[in-house]
């Protein structure tokens, strides 16, 4: 089989800077990151110099995303002889174990890290991920929102709470972790979006102006999120429809879905040649 | 109730839907090109969502483009088919049922389909398929032997060799198709693969 530097034709440094950027964009092409970082790894390991430590924790973590034991063994013992008392390379053991769902042994490991250090804030989200592959969802929303009484700025944290309500049909509680993220992520389109399709499943009038509110403005930060621009359309042509909206509401969505339905079709005129869109096919909505 | 018959191409692309997104919950629509009475046929089915399957905006949107595409295409949507993100829960969720209910409403012999997450790797020579069906407005479990997979065999080895073979990152899904317009959630592409694989025997129905 060819090597990665034979297929795409790349030295070590190409493959060694390639990882580094996937590390910073926080990617989890877990499966590219196992062939680069294995043969990294296994031939080049002497060229790295210090980074080596780091490409091992990257990689093992890929490995375990494949099922890719033996690597992600061969990563771990690395490690642990290079730093033998880090809660950060017992907090890898751990993860090997939940990729073994072998939890209790995890949960174990974790526990000990606390113990020693209660502030360790990965630990403790190790430990919230278990209940979640557990299907334990509701304990993981309760022990998730402990966490975040503690640490309130944790944006991963708000997001995975949110999923975790979006699942659970708790749209309500949803809505209010996508508030927190939006204020303090003001230009985040996709938090904006979000929240709109939120207040779209709640549904009533109030929830679906302030959806098209929240789709508009997502399309403010960004134009070109396409299911903004149909959650615009769609929100406003419920409301046009509605029975209990006034004459000048109903004008001005009338207006907005009009809008939105214009860009859509532009949009798809533009993209596609193949794939005509006949706005008509929306209106069926209405 | 009756037969029904799961075809090669819908199979597969379900099948290579849950693999292209291993960490979530996938669900799609399928579809029927045969017309009603007798066995349902499932002759093909439409990806939808990889991520928030129980928010409304997208889903709404989807079925509405799914049934406009089906009435140009003489087909008609007979069921739903859902992959959960935890592979040893293959229950169906309360908005997959809701979406089921919304089927049923406009065909009689609406199936639920879930994707037995423990039981896709290669070495399980079973169909990972649990079923439901519309009794007296409840969904019950459906009778295994009343669904049908012609040339099973051939059907799960195009599946692996896809797989293997990478070609689960052709599959589209509508909620890919949200974030590039360009690319077709009628999957016409890999339709034409998987016949490319698949034998005269196992061909559409």
């Amino acid at each position: 089989m060819a090597s990665v530097s034979e297929m795409y034709d790349v030295g070590w440094e190409e493959m060694r800077d390639k990882l580094r950027k996937w590390r910073e964009d926080n990617c989890r092409n877990s499966e590219q990151i196992v062939d680069v970082g294995e043969e990294l790894i296994g031939e080049h390991s002497a060229k790295l110099g210090d980074d080596i430590w780091i490409i091992y924790e990257q990689v093992m973590i890929a490995a375990l995303d494949c099922s890719r034991d033996d690597l992600a063994l061969t990563c771990l013992q690395e490690l642990r002889k290079q730093f033998p008392d880090s809660h950060r390379v017992k907090r890898l053991s751990g993860m090997r174990l939940e990729a073994l769902e072998r939890y209790d042994e995890a949960n174990k490991h974790y526990d000990a890290i606390l113990q020693d250090d209660p502030t360790n804030t990965a630990a403790r989200k190790r430990k919230i991920s278990i209940l979640k592959a557990q299907g334990k969802s509701p304990e993981a929303i309760r022990e998730l929102n402990e966490y975040l009484e503690q640490f309130v700025g944790d944006q991963e944290a708000w997001h995975e709470l949110s999923e975790l309500y979006i699942n659970e049909h708790d749209y309500g509680k949803a809505a209010f972790c996508l508030e927190e993220l939006m204020m303090s992520n003001p230009h985040n389109h996709l938090y904006c979006e979000q929240y709109a399709e939120v207040k779209y499943t709640q549904g009533g009038l109030e929830n679906l102006e302030l959806s098209r509110k929240y789709f508009a403005q997502a399309l403010r930060l960004n134009n070109r999120n396409m299911r903004a621009l149909f959650g615009l359309y769609m929100s406003a042509s419920h409301i046009a429809a509605s029975p209990k909206v006034s004459a000048k509401v109903k004008k001005d969505n009338i207006k907005y879905s009009a809008w939105a339905a214009n860009q859509i079709n532009r949009a798809y005129k533009v993209s596609c040649d193949f794939f005509r869109k006949d706005l008509n096919a929306l209106n069926p909505l209405i | 109730m009756g037969e029904v018959e799961l075809s090669c191409r819908a199979y597969v692309k379900m099948y290579l839907h849950a693999c292209l997104f291993p960490r979530c919950s996938v669900n799609g629509l399928l579809l029927s090109s045969s017309s009603a009475g007798g066995a349902v046929c499932v002759t093909d089915c439409v990806p939808l969502l990889h991520s928030h399957l129980s928010l409304a905006p997208v889903t709404q949107l989807a079925l509405t483009q799914v049934d406009v595409w089906c009435s140009q295409t003489q087909q008609r949507i007979v069921g739903y088919y859902q992959a959960n993100a935890c592979a040893s829960d293959c229950s169906p969720t309360q908005a997959a049922m809701k979406i089921a209910d919304k089927i049923a409403e406009q065909f009689d012999g609406a199936v639920v389909l879930m994707l037995d997450g423990s039981k896709m790797s290669p070495d399980y020579r079973v169909p990972p398929i649990v079923m439901y069906e519309r009794k007296d407005s409840r969904w019950m479990l459906k009778d295994k032997h009343t669904i049908m997979l012609r040339q099973w065999e051939e059907t799960h080895g195009i599946a692996i060799q896809m797989l293997e073979s990478g070609d689960h990152s052709l599959l589209v899904d509508f909620d890919s198709h949200l974030d590039d317009i360009t690319r077709d959630w009628t999957n016409q592409k890999l339709n034409a693969k998987i016949a490319e694989l698949a034998s005269p025997a196992n061909g559409n129905i």
